[in-house]
This record gives C-alpha cells, structure tokens and sequence, in this order.
C-alpha cells in the first residue's frame, strides 16, 4: 500500500515517519479513544487480524513515548492518561516483512473522542 | 429541444421526440478514497443532471438518504443543506468517517414527472467511498429496488480499467439490461463529436453483469433502466415508471 505521507492537514502540523509500501496483504492500523483508553486495531487487507506484531507510540514531534506487543487478537489498548497526547499521539505498528502502518491520533480526535 | 454539448461551446438543433440525453441521480463525493491525512468526514453532493453537458435539474428532498457502514444504514436526509447544483437545487453534505472501511451512499429521490417520455423517474443513486485505506464492504448490496452491485472495486480503478457490476431488479439479476454510461464532464470541457457519444450504452449478459471500460480519468455514472411492474397516476392517467439502478465510480489517472 502507497501511503501519501502529507503534511497532516488536521490541525496538529506534526511530521511522520514514512514507511515502505507494503505488498499485498497491506496493513491497516486505526486507533480511537473508549472510556479513557487509546484502543489500537491492526488488520491486514485481507480482513485477518495480525496475531502478533510491534507497536509504538510517539508524541507530536514524534518523540517515542512506549513500545508494546500487539495482542494476538490485532489489538492493544493502554490509558491515554499514561502517555503525553497534548500534540497527539503516533501510533505505528510492525508485523514483520514491510507490514507497516501507522494512525495518528490528532488533539482534535482525542478531544472529540474524549468527550464521547 | 436542444442539447448543449462541452458546457455550451456549441449547440445542436434535435428533432422533437428523439430521446432526451440521458438523466441521472447523482451522489458525488469529494473525493471517493479518503485518506487519514486528509480529514475525518466525506462531503457529497447530491444532484438530478444531465452529467456531460452539465445541465442541472431540480431535485426536490429525496425520500431516503443513508449511509450504510458494514451492514448498518444510518438516514443522514436530516443532514442534507440546500444548494445550487449545474444552476438547479440540490444538496450538501458532510458526513463523518469514524472508521476505516467502505461507505456506500445512496438516494431515492421521489418519482420525477418526465413529459418527454411519458413517465416517472426514480433513480436509486449509490456510490461507494472508502475511508482510510480499508477497503472492506467495497462489494455491499443494498438491497434498493434496484441497484448495480461492484464486481469490480468501485474506487481505487486507473483510467482504462473495466468495472464490471451485476444490474439487479428486485434483488435479482435482470439480464440484458441496458446500462446507459455518461462522464461527468464538470469542468473538463470534454466535446462529443457525436451526441451519441454523450451516453453511451453497454448491455449486461445473461447473468446481468455488464463490462465498462473508462477512457479518462474522472466520475462517471452508469444507470440501468427498467420499467417498474407498477404505475403512477398523472393527470388522471396511470404513466409508466423507469426505475433507474445508478452508480458513480471515480477512475483515477494514470500518472
């Protein structure tokens, strides 16, 4: 998959890293906001899960805040409180083999989200 | 009757009582792939146009306007905002992406008294707009009194592929129906040399599957006409009604 590594055009401004296209059982990851945790969801193309792969969380200026596993379902959660979001949060994830993806969690979307 | 062609730069004379350029609901999205960098919502307008030449005509509040997001059909018709669509009224609207995957849009306007032709209108307008880069749900049905269902990813296609889509009528393929293909020529000043290379027409197989191949990049609208097993009264008289199944597929440019 060709991601367009854009200046982020929503508010934060904040850089990313780029990452190689990946082949055809492309990665996708999302990440919202629930009940004060940051849930992160991995899932190749497909429609399968990852059972295992590295996720990372950086701030806005893409400083790296925590690593973890992802679980075997393709999912993590950890509390937004335990890492520094006021710039957003990066959040990349590895599953080996150019299988890379990342979300970005804007302050506009941890507000919004937050407050739901 | 006249039909302008290439946004008015010339006009032809027709003969009374040849069939009109083709009509069509429309659904257009701002952009039928959106990317995480790009926003978290989706604008689409909604229209009843002649798509090539450009010429709007009036689209009264439709009867259904949804959303429907792995299997799930939300109204959004209490979101739509009036607007002013090829000179004629339509509509806006935003719609939010919470998450990844496909959103399939559609409309059923209410039927549209066409004297030309003697009968009623309905398009059942649908579109497909991906969000996020996950295309799950790209092959969704409905389940509309009518509608083209993909078989071929309904975004994400370059300029010169084919789209291939199943015509259905009541949840079930219609063979040989006719589908009626037109370019949204908006502002790319396309001039047909032929007024019969404004709709263009391809016919389904026997299992209602019908094969397009778009020569540019840019939307375009394919419709499959049948006659409703019902009538409406007109003027004290019971008229035909054209169901139409549209579909608008953005094909990408080449680089």
């Amino acid at each position: 998959m060709i991601r367009r590594v854009a200046p982020l055009v929503l508010a934060a401004g904040f850089a990313v890293a780029t990452f190689a296209p990946a082949a055809a059982h492309r990665l996708n990851v999302f990440a919202f906001i629930d009940g004060g945790d940051v849930v992160v969801e991995a899932k190749f193309s497909t429609g399968k899960r990852p059972v295992s792969g590295d996720v990372r969380v950086l701030d806005g200026n893409e400083a790296l805040l925590v690593t973890m596993e992802l679980g075997n379902n393709g999912t993590v959660r950890f509390p937004l409180s335990s890492v520094h979001h006021v710039g957003g949060l990066v959040i990349e994830i590895s599953t080996g083999e150019g299988h890379d993806d990342y979300w970005i969690l804007t302050p506009e979307d941890i507000a919004r989200q937050a407050e739901n | 009757m006249k039909v302008w062609i290439a946004g008015g730069t010339f006009a032809l004379a027709v003969l009374a009582g040849v069939p009109a350029i083709a009509h069509y609901g429309m659904i257009i999205p701002t952009d039928p792939m959106v990317e995480p960098e790009e926003g978290r919502s989706v604008g689409l307008t909604l229209s009843f146009s002649h798509p090539f030449e450009g010429n709007g005509m009036v689209l009264e509040t439709p009867v259904a306007v949804g959303v429907t997001k792995d299997g799930e059909t939300n109204d959004v018709l209490g979101d739509l905002e009036p607007a002013t669509v090829m000179g004629e009224p339509g509509f806006t609207l935003d719609v939010p992406l919470d998450r990844p995957g496909t959103y399939v849009f559609h409309m059923e306007p209410h039927p549209y008294w066409e004297p030309a032709e003697d009968a009623f209108i309905i398009h059942y307008t649908k579109t497909y707009v991906s969000a996020y880069g996950d295309d799950e749900g790209w092959d969704a049905e409905l389940g509309l009194k009518t509608e083209i269902v993909p078989l071929a990813k309904p975004f994400a296609l370059w300029a010169g592929n084919v789209f291939q889509g199943i015509v259905k009528l009541d949840g079930e393929p219609v063979p040989y129906a006719e589908v009626e293909v037109e370019f949204y020529n908006n502002e790319a000043g396309i001039e047909a040399p032929s007024e019969l290379m404004i709709t263009q027409t391809v016919k389904a197989d026997g299992n209602g599957v019908f094969t397009y191949a778009a020569p540019a990049a840019g939307w375009w609208g394919f419709a499959a006409l049948n006659t409703a097993d019902y009538t409406l009264p007109q003027d004290g008289e019971e008229k035909d009604v054209e169901l139409g199944a549209v579909l608008w597929v953005h094909f990408e440019p080449w680089p």
